[in-house]
This record gives structure tokens, C-alpha cells and sequence, in this order.
């Protein structure tokens, strides 16, 4: 019976343990290049029928008046 | 491939402001963070002129050219945006740019300044399209959306233009032309003279 409650408290300060994990990875910085996240908005505006569809908008609403 | 710029028409900015309020309302924009403004010369004197500014978008942006960490990055239509998880919020990028435009929300307690914010062209951020972290770091991405920034789709005199360069610079030009046929760019006539 001990040793199975030792079991339990081992398994628990093990899950207990793992939501303090920290993640040691280091980014190391070059000069000018960018290390973050890709934006997928990036892709998105590459696309023709993006940009088109941005070119409509301007002459919707940015007309002259 | 287009190359989104604003351009303010000094001749039909009012200072009403809605930009601004146009702004803060579309992106949630903290209490003391303005990211654009409207600024006036020679206030209540003959001549007084306001024109809107925020982000410019600059092709080869100082903020960018001075920040350690490299947050920044650069879409292929040219806005400039950043990743505020690189951000370490030192405050380089606000002296480097000549408009003013990183702002440092004030977070913890002693004026602490938080990770800086800026005009995204309504474009959001490294997260995905329309996502809530999105939004709550950046505020609205009506780009993906194939709309225009807030700011100008709300500007009631057409003062403030944003999207392709190339088609504001034919709007601007065929109001040039109707006014007068000079150049009426704001300091013009300082940088090249009265006759010009």
C-alpha cells in the first residue's frame, strides 16, 4: 500500500513538474534578419486575387469626391 | 505588385480627427497609445494647415534599421509590420522615426513601458489571420480581409488616402491639376521656394 501511494506521488509531482517547464531554446539574432513568426498574410498578398481584390476596395471607397 | 502607402491631403484634411477615432476604435488601441494623429501648423493663423499622421511605411524603415532584435519585417506590397513576442520594447525605433510613430503602452507600475506598438496598416501581425491572439496584440487585420485601413476608409474629405501608391499618386495628381496645376505637397514651397 506504501509503495503504491509512493507510485501516485511520484506520477503527480511529475505532471506537477511538467507545467514549469521552459522551453531553452535561444534565438540568436543576426543583423537584419528576422526571426519570428512567418505572417501567413504574407503569402495571402503574393496572390493575384488578393491584390485585385484590394485594387476594387481602393475604387470603392476612395474615389474622388 | 502594388506598394501600399498613406498620403494626407493637406488641402482637405479638416482636423476633424475621425481618423484617430476611426483608429482606436477598429483596433482597440490602449488608453495613452494614439497610433495615428492629426497634427496642425499655424493653428488658428492664416494658412493653418493638419495632415494625419502615423506609420508611413517607409521603403527602407529606420525602426527596422535600428531595432537589436530584428522584430520587424516587411510584406511584399511594403508594410512594415513587427512581432511583438521579438519586441523587447527598448524604444530605439521611436527615436529613429522621424514621424513619431512607435508608442510605448505604460504596462506595470513606475511607467514601465510595455512592448511598442504601431500602425499595422490594419494589416494584424505574425499570428493567424483574424485570430483573437491577433487581434489582442495587434488589433484588426482587415487587409486579409480585402479591406483598407480604417483610418482612410473613414476619412469623410477623402483627405487621407491609403492603398497603392501608384493609384494615390493619380487621385493626388488629378486634384493637383483640377486646384490649380501647382504642386501642393505640404512644405513644398519651403524646400523649393515661393516661385516654384
Amino acid at each position: 500500500m506504501r509503495q503504491w501511494h509512493a507510485g501516485l506521488g511520484i506520477v503527480a509531482a511529475a505532471l506537477v513538474l511538467v507545467g514549469c517547464y521552459e522551453s531553452t531554446e535561444v534565438t540568436v539574432y543576426d543583423p537584419g534578419v528576422y526571426k519570428g513568426e512567418e505572417d501567413p498574410l504574407m503569402a495571402k498578398q503574393r496572390k493575384e486575387a488578393q491584390q485585385e481584390r484590394l485594387r476594387q476596395r481602393f475604387r470603392q471607397v476612395q474615389t474622388d469626391r | 505588385m502594388a506598394r501600399m502607402k498613406f498620403l494626407c491631403d493637406a488641402e482637405r484634411c479638416i482636423e476633424c480627427n475621425a481618423c484617430v477615432t476611426a483608429c482606436k476604435n477598429e483596433n482597440e488601441v490602449p488608453w495613452g497609445v494614439n497610433r495615428r494623429r492629426v497634427v496642425t501648423l499655424k493653428d488658428g493663423e492664416p494658412g493653418e494647415k493638419s495632415i494625419s499622421v502615423a506609420c508611413m511605411h517607409c521603403t527602407d524603415a529606420p525602426c527596422a534599421a535600428v531595432c537589436p532584435v530584428d522584430c520587424f519585417y516587411t510584406t511584399d506590397d511594403g508594410i512594415v509590420l513587427h512581432d511583438k513576442d521579438l519586441c523587447i520594447g527598448c524604444g530605439y525605433c521611436f527615436y529613429a522615426c522621424p514621424f513619431g510613430a512607435p508608442q510605448f503602452p505604460e504596462e506595470k507600475a513606475f511607467g514601465m513601458r510595455g512592448k511598442m506598438d504601431k500602425c499595422t496598416f490594419c494589416a494584424g501581425g505574425p499570428d493567424p489571420d483574424n485570430s483573437e491572439a491577433e487581434f489582442k496584440k495587434y488589433g484588426a487585420n482587415r487587409i486579409a480581409e480585402g479591406k483598407l485601413p480604417a483610418c482612410a476608409e473613414m476619412c469623410a474629405t477623402k483627405a487621407l488616402l491609403a492603398g497603392d501608391g501608384d493609384m494615390i499618386a493619380d487621385i493626388y495628381r488629378q486634384r493637383v491639376i483640377r486646384r490649380s496645376g501647382r504642386p501642393q505637397t505640404w512644405g513644398w514651397q519651403k524646400a523649393y521656394g515661393e516661385s516654384i
